[in-house]
């Protein structure tokens, strides 16, 4: 588990929290609880009706109960993506 | 890096801490724990929804209803130095797991233990400590 994440440590990630938000940012640690800490991040805000909004947000400690997911981004990709013309649906929280 | 190291640094600096239930809290970080538990001085808790706002002098947040903590970004250059002020102690990132899943070996053998003195005390939910005891 904890070998897999320190691949991520130092490279861009996204991060999916339990209430479906979407933040990117640099992973620059991680405990066994999946507690994250991201630098120099920003959250996606995606919609149906307009481009997608980046929030500057800056140092995070994200708790590690509201992790979902963590990817680690292409940035070659990422830069080609053009976010003022992605339309979605932003997700849903987790309902328990 | 840990987080828990990173909160502990941010110690004395203002911070916005959200909560699982959409609440957010502004203040400086007075002490933490092991757990994330909290303490804040000169607080401004924000509703979910952001349309009231109370302040308070202080407040202790329970570590486990926390989303997350947004921290100054001087705040991760600090912890560096105090990594590598205390580097030696720390370079063993393994051994603590190791110590830790030994701790889980004590446990049992502690509650067999303690099951010897008093056999009713610990098995009665599963029973199957009772045979491990003796």
């Amino acid at each position: 588990m904890a070998s897999t994440l320190d691949s991520y440590v130092n490279r861009a990630v996204c991060v999916i929290t339990g209430d479906g938000r979407n933040f990117i940012g640099i992973l620059k640690g991680f405990d066994q609880t999946i507690n994250l800490i991201i630098d120099d991040s920003h959250e996606r805000v995606f919609s149906s009706s307009q481009g997608v909004e980046q929030v500057q947000l800056g140092l995070h400690i994200i708790r590690g109960d509201n992790v979902v997911l963590i990817g680690e981004i292409d940035n070659e990709l990422d830069s080609r993506l053009n976010l003022s013309e992605i339309r979605a649906e932003p997700l849903a929280q987790i309902h328990h | 890096m840990l987080p828990l190291s990173l909160l502990r640094t941010a110690q004395n600096h203002p911070m916005l801490v959200e909560l699982k239930n959409g609440e957010t809290y502004n203040g400086h970080l007075v002490s933490c724990d092991n757990w994330m538990n909290i303490n804040l001085r000169e607080v401004i808790c924000t509703s979910k929804d952001g349309d009231r706002f109370w302040r308070m002098p202080e407040c202790y947040i329970r570590g486990s209803t926390i989303k997350y903590l947004r921290i100054p970004d001087e705040v991760i250059d600090m912890v560096k130095e105090e990594v590598v002020a205390k580097g030696r102690g720390r370079s063993d990132g393994k051994g603590r797991g190791g110590a830790q899943r030994g701790r889980g070996g004590n446990r049992g053998s502690f509650g067999a233990s303690r099951g010897r003195g008093a056999p009713s005390g610990r098995g009665g939910g599963g029973g199957t400590n009772k045979p491990r005891g003796k």
